[in-house]
């Protein structure tokens, strides 16, 4: 009686994972070998510098790369850069985890070639802050089988920066502030001319 | 005796509408836009409106600041502080300049002086420029009282609620619509080609230039009073000008304005308070896209199409019958109700049932916010001005409040900020039971034994010297002209009491 429950109970919670699609980033083995050209502490810019990655399966690892179907190679956001900001946190369940929210590259896994190479343009919406590069494998359901990263565990180790746009152009800067003292001129403008109307009223 | 009033009459301008004897319109006709008295309302709620939309105008685009900009959450809730802060006492001084330069110069000055602040947010670079400019956008929240103060000037008795109600609910409006309008715009933007950082820059020049030319409008169209202008009526010796120090005086030192100054800020404060915080609410506790979460946020501002104009309908449905007595019963009970449907928000646990509870509580504290300001154009004469200012100002205190004890920080979670919230609201709804006119009777009291009038009220503003030199006889036409908020008891007729309307 006691064990059909520990079976329904065990099922109930595989199939409540299924159901919310949430793979465990835990256990997730650590069989990809990653690097990225970014040196530590190194600082990019977006829109100008690009980033050289090169992954593979590692083959000293016990482990078989038979189910990996596609390759995803992320942007991620180191810890300082997640702190006091919600947005970007760290979450077990990989469905809901906003750690890596800017895709490199991502294709169909070839398990011929042992070492891939991609280079990257930093694309411009990607904000100022410390990265690290982290490639994902996924099965033919589009889960998340296995992981690489190119710091340690702790995510201190190999970290870099990018500074991103400002988004601010010269022509934006001239239009806010010629705007902005049209708007307060035409206020004295106004003024004048109520002035002007209310002493010829009070001269007639 | 016809001849004399014959040249009177020719003097006296005609009016499109009904008016009283100081030429406020006893109706209130929405699809008219006849001078002076509709096209200042549609003025005054058009140029409300866009200010909402302006002061609200970062919150949807959020997402794409805070990346921007380099923001943490810490800078975003402070920022949004800031831009309810400004209007604290922006709101009391528009009060004080309405009373001695006209709505229409205050609020059109307002207007364009805090334009740059939002020219400006285009090109801000840091988490201290962002709250520079969104504290300074906020100032703009001010024209709310100027768009009181125009319809109190507007519009008589009968129908000033409901004029209050519908210009303040359309421009709060804005609040609402700037959730679906900015994204909307960004989208836009960067469908044209430009890169999501430099995108929301240019979108911010949408609302400034939007604001830019409603003051435009104010300052060619619009006008003071019916019969004319401030300056022009000042001159002519029709309005005298009165002195700040009095104005101000005779507005602080009445009890009811700092009472209804806290009752208000626990409906609009509320309002704001719920305006920065709810999106983020649904987004978090029931995990929604960003998109969605904004959509429920607008619905709840976007009640306001009704909501607040229901309020002021309804209060002056209300003195039809009960006078003021009736209009406070009212603005206690629907701000009460609104506390325990907020009580109820922080605690129900599936979304459609928050969307509802979201919206039924967004309804009865936009219609508090209406019912209150039935009450106000009554509280003075002499400084109906420093009055709205006050319960206006109180308004933005209440979200302040609000969001630093609920809402700042980890020590609530939202959902029991929420919860809290509305228990303050019913503990600051009380003290309208505090509220007592001599004339007219408070909630619990009928009007004063010694036989008080409504004269006695209002003159009791103006000293000997003043009433010597004539001063007070606008507040002597107001004064006939409110009789009806005894409303119909026995023994009294409220439409013998009412002046006749001049055609």
């Amino acid at each position: 009686m006691e064990s059909r429950l520990f079976v329904a109970l065990l099922l109930l919670c595989l199939a409540a994972e299924s159901c919310y699609g949430g793979v465990l980033f835990s256990s997730l083995p650590r069989t990809l070998e990653i690097t990225a050209s970014p040196q530590q502490g190194q600082v990019l810019r977006a829109g100008e510098d690009r980033i050289t990655v090169s992954w593979g399966f590692n083959q000293s690892v016990q482990a078989s790369d038979e189910s990996y179907k596609r390759v995803k190679v992320s942007l991620c956001y180191a810890p300082v850069s997640q702190v006091d900001r919600g947005w970007r946190k760290t979450v077990d369940n990989l469905s809901k985890d906003k750690t890596c929210q800017f895709t490199i590259v991502e294709r169909a896994y070839d398990a011929s070639v042992r070492n891939h190479i991609y280079e990257w343009m930093i694309e411009k919406d990607v904000p100022e802050a410390t990265y690290f590069v982290r490639v994902y494998a996924y099965n033919s359901a589009g889960e998340e089988v296995a992981f690489g990263q190119t710091t340690d565990v702790k995510k201190k180790s190999d970290l870099f920066e990018i500074r991103g746009i400002s988004g601010r152009h010269l022509s934006l800067e001239i239009a806010s502030v010629c705007f902005s003292a049209f708007s307060v001129a035409s206020l004295f403008g106004f003024f004048l001319i109520e002035k002007s109307k209310a002493k010829g009223f009070s001269k007639n | 005796m016809d001849v004399e009033s014959a040249a009177v009459e020719s003097q006296a301008p005609k009016f499109a509408l009904p008016v009283d004897s100081e030429h406020k319109a006893t109706e209130f006709r929405l699809f008219s836009v006849a001078a002076p008295h509709m096209r200042a309302f549609h003025l005054s709620w058009i140029s409300f409106f866009c200010c909402f939309v302006s002061s609200f105008a970062a919150p949807p685009l959020l997402p794409i600041i805070r990346d921007n900009l380099n923001l943490t959450a810490t800078d975003i809730g402070n920022a949004g502080i800031a831009s309810v802060t400004g209007a604290v006492f922006a709101r009391l001084a528009m009060g004080t300049a309405c009373d001695l330069f006209g709505p229409r110069l205050a609020s059109a000055s307002l207007i364009l002086l805090t334009a740059p602040a939002v020219y400006f947010t285009s090109i801000a670079s840091s988490s201290i420029s962002f709250l520079l400019v969104r504290f300074f956008t906020g100032f703009s929240l001010a024209t709310f009282v100027s768009t009181q103060f125009w319809m109190s000037s507007m519009f008589s008795a009968p129908v000033v609620g409901t004029a209050n109600g519908v210009s303040g609910g359309w421009g709060n409006l804005g609040g609402g619509a700037t959730q679906l309008i900015m994204p909307l715009v960004f989208a836009l933007i960067v469908n044209i080609g430009a890169v999501e950082f430099t995108a929301w820059r240019i979108a911010f020049f949408i609302p400034a230039l939007f604001q830019m030319l409603s003051a435009f409008a104010v300052l060619t169209l619009g006008q003071d009073l019916p019969d004319g202008n401030f300056k022009k009526l000042q001159k002519s010796g029709d309005k005298e000008k009165d002195k700040f120090s009095k104005v101000f005086y005779h507005g602080i030192t009445n009890y009811r304005g700092w009472i209804l100054a806290l009752t208000y800020g626990y409906c609009f404060g509320v309002e704001l308070t719920i305006d920065n915080i709810i999106a983020e609410y649904f987004y978090d506790r029931f995990n929604l896209k960003l998109h969605t979460a904004g959509i429920i946020a607008a619905s709840s501002g976007l009640a306001n199409l009704f909501a607040r104009p229901g309020g002021g309908i309804i209060s002056d449905a209300v003195a039809k019958r009960f006078g003021m007595r009736g209009r406070l019963w009212a603005l206690w009970l629907v701000q009460t109700l609104g506390g325990l449907f907020c009580i109820l928000l922080g605690r129900v646990d599936s979304l459609s049932a928050s969307i509802v509870v979201l919206i039924v509580f967004s309804v009865f504290v936009q219609t508090a916010c209406g019912l209150t300001f039935g009450v106000v154009p009554f509280v003075s004469r002499r400084s109906l001005g420093v009055i709205s200012g006050m319960t206006g100002g109180g308004g933005n205190v209440g979200a302040v409040l609000t969001q630093l004890i609920f809402f700042k920080g980890s020590k609530y979670s939202k959902e029991t900020g929420i919860t809290l919230m509305g228990i303050m609201i019913i503990c600051c709804t009380l003290p309208i039971m505090l509220i007592y006119f001599p004339q007219w009777g408070g909630m619990f009291c009928g009007p004063s034994q010694n036989i008080s009038s409504e004269e006695d009220y209002y003159l009791s503003e103006w000293n000997s010297q003043e009433r010597e030199k004539g001063l007070h006889q606008g507040s002597l036409k107001f004064a006939e002209n409110c009789r009806a908020e005894r409303g119909k008891v026995k023994g009294f007729n409220s439409d013998e009491a009412q002046s006749t309307n001049i055609e």
